[in-house]
């Protein structure tokens, strides 16, 4: 049975890791989004050498796994005299991973965008970047909005891999609490249900953004 | 006046443009006439700069145009077959984008060349609303207007009438009129013989990256058996 003194006692750990957990996920999203964005450019673009360096980055980080990316951050960076505190380097770490994936959803909308876009903004004039800037960015990420949305509400579960390396997001907390009060099945009710209304707000949000973009250009 | 001389241009082993030469004078409308695959659209490109030539000349006003995005852009305007408008933006939004980021006015001074150039093609009251919204006749007038915005010399369509019905295409043939009217060098690349009817042009054949005859479209409805290709293609495909 859900023993609920346990949230009477230990809300401070809950919204404590509720919000570091929140934290990770803002500046995850952050390096993942703007990297993405950038290494997907780079991706869809004529350099040759970059599109393969892009390639590299994107089969390194999506082919291994977010754990060992989150422990080599924190335990073999040192080694190599990068020293940063634990929740930076897990947060880091899930930002790069994030970033290869975001990569590859906004290649997928540039590509999307007919050449005729771009050579419309040719003809008037404007620059590859401003091209890039105000037609190709835009459009691509409209198109590929619910799938970024999907990679933010990953992200957020994602962060809990953090735990890992000692960092006190929600389910460190969640861990914490069950170790001191041995009663796993409300500990894991109550993080099931705070990571469920994190996920649950945001996907809200994002849809009421989506909404009003497509309602944007409809009107 | 624009020159064009034995422009050339290949795509692997096939000759796209096979030593194309003609002139347009201000306020004259050059109409590239002749079936898909001809090599129209790519002559329209190399002016606008979408290709390269691989040989011949092309001068305005005696000076090689220039092919730099910077210099180009107020030489030549293009209204493609498709529009092209950009869909996430307004109508008004479409004319002064370039105005802004590659003429570099001001806000203000965007908005009022956009809305008069949107108050004589009859989209005053369309500025605020998304391209999606417009009929392909509205969008045709936008994407004239976007290319005048700019104040190009030259104005290329292509094949503004491929997607329109006859009462459209009598409302582009006028658009087209009007800007030679103003002086402005037109070339049409089109595969529509009803648009010679309406324009006073001169008409440039072309068959496998060539002109093969060329005539004042006066004179050709005045002695149609005089311009035997021109003849059979209009009477081809009428």
């Amino acid at each position: 049975m859900i023993d609920t003194s346990i949230i009477v006692t230990y809300w401070p750990n809950f919204l404590h890791g509720a919000l570091v957990t929140l934290e990770i996920a803002f500046i995850g999203t952050l390096i993942g989004i703007s990297l993405g964005t950038l290494l997907g450019v780079f991706q869809s673009g004529q350099n040759k050498f970059l599109r393969s360096l892009v390639a590299l980055y994107v089969t390194i980080l999506r082919g291994t796994p977010m754990l060992i990316q989150i422990t080599f951050a924190v335990f073999v960076l040192p080694q190599l005299g990068i020293t940063l505190p634990e929740f930076w380097a897990a947060t880091i770490a899930i930002g790069l991973n994030s970033s290869a994936y975001v990569s590859q959803i906004i290649r997928s909308g540039i590509s999307s965008i007919s050449k005729g876009q771009i050579e419309a903004g040719k003809v008037l004039g404007l620059t590859h970047v401003q091209i890039i800037r105000f037609i190709i960015l835009p459009q691509a990420i409209k198109a590929v909005f619910p799938a970024l949305g999907s990679e933010l509400i990953t992200l957020v579960k994602d962060s809990s891999l953090a735990s890992i390396v000692g960092v006190m997001e929600l389910s460190k907390e969640a861990w914490y609490v069950r170790s001191r009060t041995f009663d796993a099945l409300t500990v894991y009710c109550i993080i099931a249900v705070i990571y469920l209304l994190i996920t649950g707000t945001i996907s809200f949000i994002l849809h009421r953004i989506e909404k009003r973009m497509n309602c944007n250009a409809s009107h | 006046m624009l020159v064009i001389k034995n422009v050339t241009k290949t795509f692997g082993n096939k000759t796209i443009l096979n030593h194309v030469s003609f002139d347009v004078q201000p306020g004259e409308i050059a109409v590239l006439l002749g079936s898909s695959g001809v090599g129209k659209s790519t002559l329209l490109r190399i002016l606008n700069n979408l290709e390269t030539k691989d040989a011949g000349e092309i001068l305005l006003d005696g000076q090689p145009l220039q092919t730099t995005a910077n210099a180009q852009q107020h030489t030549v305007g293009m209204v493609f077959q498709q529009f092209n408008l950009f869909e996430h933006l307004t109508v008004e939004q479409n004319i002064t984008l370039a105005l802004e980021k590659v003429d570099k006015k001001t806000a203000q001074e965007a908005h009022t060349i956009a809305l008069q150039l949107l108050t004589h093609y009859g989209l005053a009251d369309k500025a605020n609303q998304p391209v999606t919204r417009l009929s392909g006749g509205q969008k045709q007038r936008l994407a004239i207007a976007r290319a005048l915005a700019l104040k190009p010399k030259i104005i290329c369509f292509d094949e503004p009438t491929s997607a329109l019905d006859p009462l459209l295409t009598t409302h582009v043939a006028n658009s087209i009129k009007e800007l030679a009217e103003q002086k402005f060098m037109v070339i049409v690349a089109t595969h529509d013989t009803t648009l010679l009817e309406k324009l006073p042009c001169t008409i440039y054949l072309m068959s496998n990256g060539s002109i093969i005859e060329s005539a004042p479209s006066q004179d050709f409805f005045a002695h149609k058996n005089k311009f035997i290709r021109i003849n059979n293609f209009v009477a081809g495909n009428s």
